[in-house]
């Protein structure tokens, strides 16, 4: 019987065929419906997930390619007590979402992003964000909620309009 | 200043709303404005947008034996002071779940954290119609949600006064608390819910609604209510929809569209890993016409699985026998070239519309006016100009799902849809059900839309799972679409063409206007949805002498709405050879604009839904202003255009800055947008919808296009049908006007087609290369 590693915990995923991407699995035999299917073929991003931490298109991923990697998806990153992460407190601050479907993607992508690079340029934004698709456009505001969520997770001050103006 | 309560809606709305959408009354005349006195400018949010907002709705769980008092439809007080309002409308990322209840809040006087926001069933004796579309979800709302609100916080008070014995008079509101000044005392509305709940609803003409310079919350930015659940993945949307028990399924119809299955290889199918069951479902009505009500489908194969994927993975096996002697065989190449063919001569005259829904036929109206010929004739200067764009699909980011449960004789229904209405109608056609058993056998939920834009106006896809939900009875199924399916199956902006002709007298001013234009048909007498033209478009509203005519190509490639329907099109073709003529008058752009919008008034002083010439030239000049746009600083490579289009009662004008390199990489620095939709009652929201609007409209610009060939589209994904994404996205600056006297209107779909031809006119001021036809990679153009 077949087990993943998904968002800090074993799951089994008991007998299923092997060629079945991970996004399915995700979806159809663990209810985690957040991770969305756009396009299956890595055109649109909003399949991200987390393999070992780095950013996955999941349509792409057969189940039966995995073993003992950690795989985190967007259920996985708020804390148990509800507790968001940065990333995910900026989106909300600056109204990121307009249909949202995509978010879940643009969220795993951008958070991965600042795993390893904690002051990403325009241009390195613009590079990690160019594999996800928003059809409503957002990329504006995604590309300033990396920003802010950045500047939380460094401590610097980040401009948020409805406080009037700077903050620690 | 007179407040204008409701605003009047487009005469020239879509016959598919018109069921929905019974006019209201008219406006009671709107008064000139004069350029700068009556209208404020707000939320220029420059430089990148950096913006924040208050943040309402922040998530608390139902308190544990609060009681809970239902005082209407829109509003439920708990014992504990929080507060449920019901949204009416289906969300589908135009902000609409947050906006409307955000309006009862006002006038009930409510602190935003204390509300919760209920997306409210399908119920049309209690909602009325619920649909998305249009841009009219806030104007048709505005004052309905705003009399929600004033008589629950006047049932609140009456009940406080009871309880209190204390005179209603003595008693105020603030932050979902009843104060009384005299004593300093205050108490939540909590306290009151259960009395309240017991007051007789008051005359709404006993109401007090507040004055704009009263609204606490109206006008500032508020985050979506749905946020906190979007960020952490939470089943929110069509797709989401999870039951015990479900099954998958996948609906395969023909390329050729219209093809009718007559055999598959069901043993092969059925024999496969994970499948449960396959069958064939035959055609419902005419499903190559946009329909929302009416059940229509296409002939196609159904298949039952355990698992999506088991689904897809059979799905790619199946060999269908189509009987395709009634399927489309249209080729978009031949449209074009019998429209280039035809550019030089007329059409047959063009005959407005009318008729019920579905059914609008040419009145023995002409669309024509004054004598465009003899003015011609006579004229310092006549231009022509034949412009051109294709089939665009919508590609909303979660493709078509719906998920249905039918037993004995009655079916369960969760939808993604933007007419909800119209699903359960269509679910009722299908099922037999007759309309006065309808509301007890058909249930539809909404759901929230992973994107709509109109194509999830059609209900086909609910049609679709009720069809195979009804042969799986007892079974939930969850009907997946895959891009395939969406891409090749939409109901697409039509492709057009313009054939123009313009007069210029001595000083330079637009005199007639002629337009041969050339569409598609399926029956020889009406357009296709979303495929026709009339009087109403700037500049033509404005002048005295135009002559339309048009030609209609036959056949059935299906064609529905998006966001705004025919206007996404038109405002490059019309506001494109408008600069053309800016430019062949010796006058600058502005000037031409506001020469040709005149002085300000009504366009049709007889019809209110009309566009007000003022409130256009405000727009104009103030993105004139904000960009620098005469300040002609234009140079080789490297230069600004402008364009201005009124359409869903909304006023917009945006401005391109625009490089061109030599090899035709073009780089679209930054857009500006000044916008007259009236009050804006979430800053945040309005200013989402025109950020998204003048991305989609580049996007579509520079690479949307869907062909046909042989009545089968070519384009399956989005490796063939590319999308905007991140780094080419420009710097944004979006700045209101908001005339006080004018209450809101939409802003999902007026707030998107100038920038075709702002970027357009851009890339004329920057090469000198005129661009007539779209889209624009075919001409050698890439966005970077």
């Amino acid at each position: 019987m077949a087990t993943l590693n998904i968002n800090g915990q074993t799951m089994d995923i008991g007998e299923i065929d092997p060629s079945t991407p991970l996004l399915w699995v995700l979806r159809d035999e663990l209810g985690l419906v957040g991770t969305k299917y756009g396009c299956g073929i890595a055109q649109c991003g909003a399949c991200t997930v987390h393999l070992d931490g780095a950013p996955v298109r999941s349509c792409q991923i057969p189940v039966g390619n995995l073993s003992e990697q950690q795989i985190t998806t967007i259920e996985g990153l708020a804390v148990a007590d509800g507790t968001l992460t940065p990333v995910q407190e900026a989106w909300i601050e600056i109204d990121v979402p307009q249909c949202g479907y995509c978010q879940a993607g643009q969220i795993m992508s951008a958070t991965a992003l600042l795993n390893t690079n904690s002051n990403p340029s325009d241009a390195e934004i613009d590079a990690a964000m160019s594999g996800n698709i928003c059809r409503c456009a957002t990329y504006t505001r995604i590309r300033q909620a990396i920003k802010n969520a950045a500047a939380k997770m460094n401590g610097t001050a980040f401009y948020n309009a409805a406080e009037g103006g700077e903050l620690a | 200043m007179k407040l204008i309560e409701e605003n009047t809606l487009s005469p020239e709305l879509p016959d598919f709303f018109q069921e929905f959408t019974k006019p209201t009354k008219a406006n009671a005349g709107i008064p000139d404005v004069s350029r700068r006195d009556f209208f404020k400018i707000s939320g220029i949010a420059g430089g990148g947008l950096v913006i924040g907002m208050a943040i309402g709705n922040s998530p608390k769980a139902k308190a544990q034996g609060s009681e809970l008092s239902t005082l209407s439809p829109y509003v439920q007080i708990q014992t504990n002071g929080r507060v449920n309002l019901f949204s009416k409308n289906p969300e589908c990322g135009q902000g609409i779940k947050t906006g409307l209840p955000l309006i009862i809040a006002e006038e009930l006087d409510c602190a935003w954290e204390d509300v919760d926001v209920v997306q409210a069933d399908i119920d049309a004796t209690r909602y009325g119609v619920q649909f998305a579309g249009g841009s009219l979800s806030t104007p048709m709302n505005w004052m309905a949600m705003r009399q929600a609100g004033a008589t629950a916080r006047a049932m609140i008070l009456t009940a406080a006064s009871q309880q209190l014995d204390i005179p209603v008079s003595e008693l105020s509101t603030s932050n979902t608390k009843v104060q009384h000044a005299a004593s300093g005392r205050e108490w939540g509305y909590g306290e009151f819910a259960e009395l309240a709940a017991t007051i007789p609803v008051p005359d709404p003409s006993s109401l007090t609604l507040k004055s704009f310079d009263q609204f606490k919350l109206l006008g500032r930015r508020f985050t979506g209510v749905d946020n906190y659940d979007i960020v952490q993945g939470k089943p929110l949307f069509g797709a989401d929809t999870q039951m015990e028990g479900m099954l998958y399924a996948t609906y395969t119809k023909s390329a050729q569209i219209g093809g009718r299955a007559r055999s598959f290889n069901e043993d092969h199918i059925k024999a496969m890993p994970g499948v449960v069951d396959a069958f064939i479902i035959d055609e419902v009505g005419n499903p190559k016409g946009f329909n929302t009500a009416t059940g229509d489908m296409f002939s196609g194969v159904a298949i039952v699985a355990e698992s999506t994927w088991a689904a897809i993975k059979a799905k790619r096996e199946l060999e269908i026998d189509w009987d395709l002697s009634n399927a489309e065989t249209a080729t978009w190449d031949d449209l074009v070239d019998q429209a280039r063919a035809i550019q030089h001569s007329d059409g047959e005259p063009l005959m407005m519309l009318a008729g019920g829904p579905g059914a609008s036929i040419p009145t023995d109206n002409p669309a024509s006016k004054g004598d465009a010929e003899a003015v011609m004739e006579s004229a310092d200067q006549v231009l022509s100009a034949f412009y051109e764009y294709p089939y665009v699909s919508h590609a909303q980011l979660e493709p078509e799902t719906c998920t249905a449960l039918y037993e004995n004789g009655s079916i369960e229904i969760w939808a993604p849809a933007q007419i909800p209405q119209g699903g359960e109608s269509s679910a009722a056609a299908l099922l037999g059900v007759p309309q006065e058993e309808a509301a007890e056998r058909v249930v539809l939920h909404q759901t929230r839309i992973g994107g709509g834009f109109g194509r999830k106006l059609a209900n086909d896809f609910v049609s679709e799972v009720t069809a195979i939900a009804q042969r799986m009875e007892g079974i939930p199924i969850k009907l997946q679409w895959t891009r395939e399916d969406d891409m090749s199956g939409d109901f697409f902006r039509p492709g057009g063409f313009h054939s123009y002709k313009a007069a210029l007298d001595g000083q330079g001013n637009l005199v007639a206007w002629q337009d041969h234009f050339m569409t598609s048909t399926m029956n020889d007498v009406t357009p296709m949805t979303s495929a026709d033209l009339n009087a109403s478009v700037f500049p033509m509203d404005v002048i005295d002498n135009v002559k339309l005519t048009q030609t209609m190509f036959k056949n059935a490639i299906p064609t529905g709405p998006m966001r705004a329907p025919a206007s996404n099109a038109f405002a490059f073709t019309f506001q494109g050879f408008m600069h053309e003529l800016a430019v062949a008058s010796g006058k600058s752009h502005v000037e031409f604009l506001m020469d040709t919008l005149g002085e300000p008034g009504l366009a049709n002083p007889e019809n209110p839904g009309s566009m007000h010439t003022g409130r256009a030239a405000n727009v104009i000049s103030e993105v004139a202003r904000i960009s620098g746009y005469e300040q002609d600083d234009n140079e080789a490579g490297r230069a600004k255009g402008l364009s201005f289009y009124f359409c869903h009662s909304g006023y917009v004008a945006q401005v391109a800055d625009v490089s061109v390199s030599a090899n035709k990489e073009v780089k679209v620095h930054k857009v500006w947008a000044v916008a007259d939709f009236g009050f804006i009652h979430n800053l945040s929201g309005a200013e989402n919808q025109m950020e998204g609007g003048i991305i989609d409209g580049i996007s579509q610009l520079f690479n949307s296009k869907i062909t046909f060939e042989n009545g089968i589209i070519q384009q399956q994904n989005f490796h063939q049908y590319p999308l905007l994404r991140m780094p080419q996205t420009p710097e944004l600056e979006i700045a209101f006007l908001q005339p006080e006297e004018f209450s809101p209107t939409g802003a999902g779909e007026p707030s998107m087609p100038p920038v075709l031809a702002a970027v357009t006119n851009a890339i004329y001021n920057a090469t000198g290369e005129r661009i007539r036809k779209l889209p624009l990679y075919e001409l050698g153009y890439k966005l970077v």
